[in-house]
């Protein structure tokens, strides 16, 4: 049985359809992500296998169990860390764990092993007030309070969102160690980079699953040659290899463009040399191979075309 | 798990920096500023007296009105137009004509000629005014002949209202005692548990426990008790100082006031809890309670009495839970009804409470 497995779930909110026909299957004891942009719908999939919304149509169960009639015996199996910060401010570090072990009907020292590594680091601020926490010290609190009651699943939604870099990596790292207790962790973001840390992943996009499956299978799935292209000026660069034959799509990334292209009409020496006649200056255009973020622009753009 | 969630409410109450000072602070400034500042008690009406008798008996009638402490005598002159000027500038409140032969058909016993004209464009000093006028006048005559006067007041005719059967000194504090007591009451059971829930609708914190096994009723009834309890300080608090500083004790029995209060308690409850569910933040909630809040204030009989309200005003109050909770308090605190005697208001407020509540629950399960 699988953690998590969805078919063909949709949900419209009046006109906007959030999610349409979605289904994906989360194995026991994985990371699994689930990557796309703001707005893809990643929210709203989270809300409904932790029961507080419910589908217009098709079917989702967590542990088993469906999210419609056995919400009780989900509530009691899952923990929930929603993206926005939602503690109690007003009560201690300590008085909000306690609450939440309470709620749950259990107790922190019953559980204590399973918040151990992370809450000890925060354990010598147990006094101070959730409020005045920095951010990440209050990521790994609502992170204790989401464990607490020794989920089996757990769910993070957009757990690395306005958090900075050290932040993003030490988080991972503890999601590495809550995987090796052997829970099941099923995580939204919207940082393609991420992606290669969980074991699987399902790539989202307008409320439809675009791909799904382990890092190093979408990347191997991807079908063309890409380069990477630099040369001043760069808006100008991006409309002209644009309109170059042989180029399939060439996106923007940071200081250099990516493109892919169609391999039996052009290469990167062809297109340096063109440049270069074209008038672009520090121009340098070399093979790289592509990442996550290379396979859901292409994706997102085949979608986009259908 | 229960007794943890209430302490915890508890807890929140008391770390907000505002809330435990309102709850003191609120019915204090109520209870001792508001029955001195919204009185309805008039002094200092402006008369002027158009003396055509210019007799003993008419000076004596002028003494008379002027040493009740209510009237401040501006001129005594003989031309009704002089005094109409006077008025019209604003100058003075009331007019006491007193036309010639005054002090002869006093000793007849005739009727006599005395006009009140009173200017109205402030209701209340206006409409008293001429009231106390015409008691004064009256009183006079009684001194004088032992036969009843009979005077024809040219201004306003006064409609008494039954509430000053209770309190025949026209005491405006013994009054609004009881029915400030009820606005505080309303204030606290009302506002506070609906901000609190919407607050935690605002936090996201509402989220956190929807996907927790805890029962939503159990998670607002826990968060409604320790505002039950504050509700029931509070009241002891103003009862308190209405013994202290007024020395006014509560005529019926405090068993009384108890039950109408929980009474009142579920309605404000189910209605604070209706407005939660259908407002996404405090400002929403604020506003629509606002509103409510003030309707049923000016609506319940607390400032005006219900009736000397028009008629399809008066039928919008019964609409009006204030109406019920205030009336019981009054006729409890003032005139010692038990609680066979107002029966009426139990029955309006649970029939308002259990539709409120039935309301917020149905409304309530449907957003989940």
């Amino acid at each position: 049985m699988n953690a998590i497995e969805v078919h063909d779930l949709s949900k419209s909110y009046g006109k906007v359809r959030a999610l349409s026909g979605i289904s994906l299957e989360v194995e026991n004891g994985e990371i699994f992500g689930l990557i796309g942009p703001d707005g893809a719908g990643k929210t709203t999939l989270f809300r409904i296998l932790t029961t507080l919304l419910l589908a217009d149509e098709g079917s989702a169960s967590v542990n088993g169990l469906d999210v419609k009639k056995d919400y009780a015996a989900i509530r009691r199996q899952i923990g929930y860390m929603p993206g926005r910060f939602s503690l109690y401010q007003d009560l201690s570090v300590e008085e909000n764990l306690e609450f939440f072990a309470t709620v749950f009907g259990t107790t922190v020292e019953e559980n204590y092993d399973v918040i151990k590594d992370i809450y000890s680091q925060i354990e010598p601020f147990k006094e101070r007030r959730a409020g005045a926490l920095s951010g990440g010290m209050k990521q790994k609190l609502a992170l204790s309070c989401a464990l607490v009651h020794k989920p089996s699943v757990l769910f993070l939604d957009e757990p690395t969102t306005g958090v900075d870099a050290v932040s993003r990596k030490d988080f991972w790292n503890m999601l590495a160690r809550i995987k090796a207790s052997g829970v099941t962790v099923f995580v939204s973001t919207p940082y393609m980079d991420e992606a290669s840390l969980c074991d699987r992943v399902a790539l989202i996009m307008h409320g439809k699953i675009i791909d799904s499956g382990t890092p190093a299978g979408i990347v191997a799935k991807y079908p063309y040659t890409l380069l990477s292209a630099k040369g001043t000026p760069m808006y100008p660069l991006l409309k002209y290899l644009r309109g170059k034959e042989g180029v399939i799509n060439c996106f923007s990334f940071g200081a250099e463009h990516h493109l892919a292209i169609d391999s039996s009409v052009t290469d990167a020496r062809k297109i340096l040399s063109d440049m270069t006649e074209a008038g672009f200056k520090d121009c340098d255009v070399h093979r790289i191979s592509p990442g996550i973020e290379d396979c859901f622009m292409n994706l997102a753009g085949e979608n986009v075309r259908k | 798990m229960w007794k943890y969630l209430i302490e915890k409410e508890f807890k929140q109450f008391f770390r907000d920096p505002m809330l435990p000072r309102i709850v003191i602070v609120f019915p204090v400034i109520m209870m001792l500023v508001f029955p001195f500042a919204a009185n309805m008690e008039v002094r200092n009406i402006n008369l002027v007296v158009v003396d055509n008798d210019r007799t003993d008996v008419s000076a004596e009638l002028i003494e008379k009105c002027t040493e009740s402490g209510y009237f401040r005598l501006k001129k005594v002159c003989s031309d009704p137009r002089e005094a109409q000027a006077m008025m019209d500038k604003n100058t003075v409140d009331a007019i006491l004509t007193i036309e010639q032969g005054f002090s002869r058909s006093i000793v007849t016993g005739e009727s006599f000629p005395v006009g009140i004209k009173v200017n109205t464009v402030n209701g209340t000093k206006g409409s008293i005014g001429s009231q106390y006028l015409s008691n004064c006048i009256m009183l006079f005559m009684q001194s004088r002949t032992d036969t009843p006067a009979v005077t024809q007041a040219q201004g306003e005719t006064i409609e008494a209202s039954p509430k000053y059967m209770y309190n025949p000194y026209m005491d405006y504090k013994v009054f609004m005692v009881p029915a400030l007591i009820v606005i505080a009451v309303t204030m606290v059971t009302g506002f506070f548990p609906a901000l609190n829930i919407v607050g935690e609708k605002e936090a996201g914190t509402i989220e956190q426990m929807n996907v927790s096994p805890i029962s939503k009723t159990a998670f607002i009834v826990c968060k409604m008790i320790p505002y039950w309890v504050i509700t029931f300080f509070m009241l002891g608090m103003c009862l308190l100082i209405a013994w202290l500083v007024f020395g006014y004790v509560c005529k019926g029995s405090l068993w009384g006031v108890v039950l109408f209060t929980v009474l009142h308690i579920m309605v404000t409850a189910g209605l604070g809890l209706l407005i939660s569910n259908y407002s996404d933040n405090a400002q929403q909630a604020m506003f629509i309670m606002m509103f409510f809040v003030l309707i049923f204030m000016l609506m319940s009989g607390v400032f005006t009495p219900v009736s000397s309200m028009p008629e399809w005003a008066q039928i919008i109050t019964y609409a009006n839970p204030l109406r019920y909770y205030a009336d019981a308090m009054r006729s409890i605190f003032l005139k010692g009804s038990s609680i066979a005697d107002v029966w009426q208001d139990a029955a309006g407020l649970l029939a308002i409470g259990g539709g409120a509540l039935t309301w917020a629950i149905c409304s309530y399960r449907k957003t989940s």
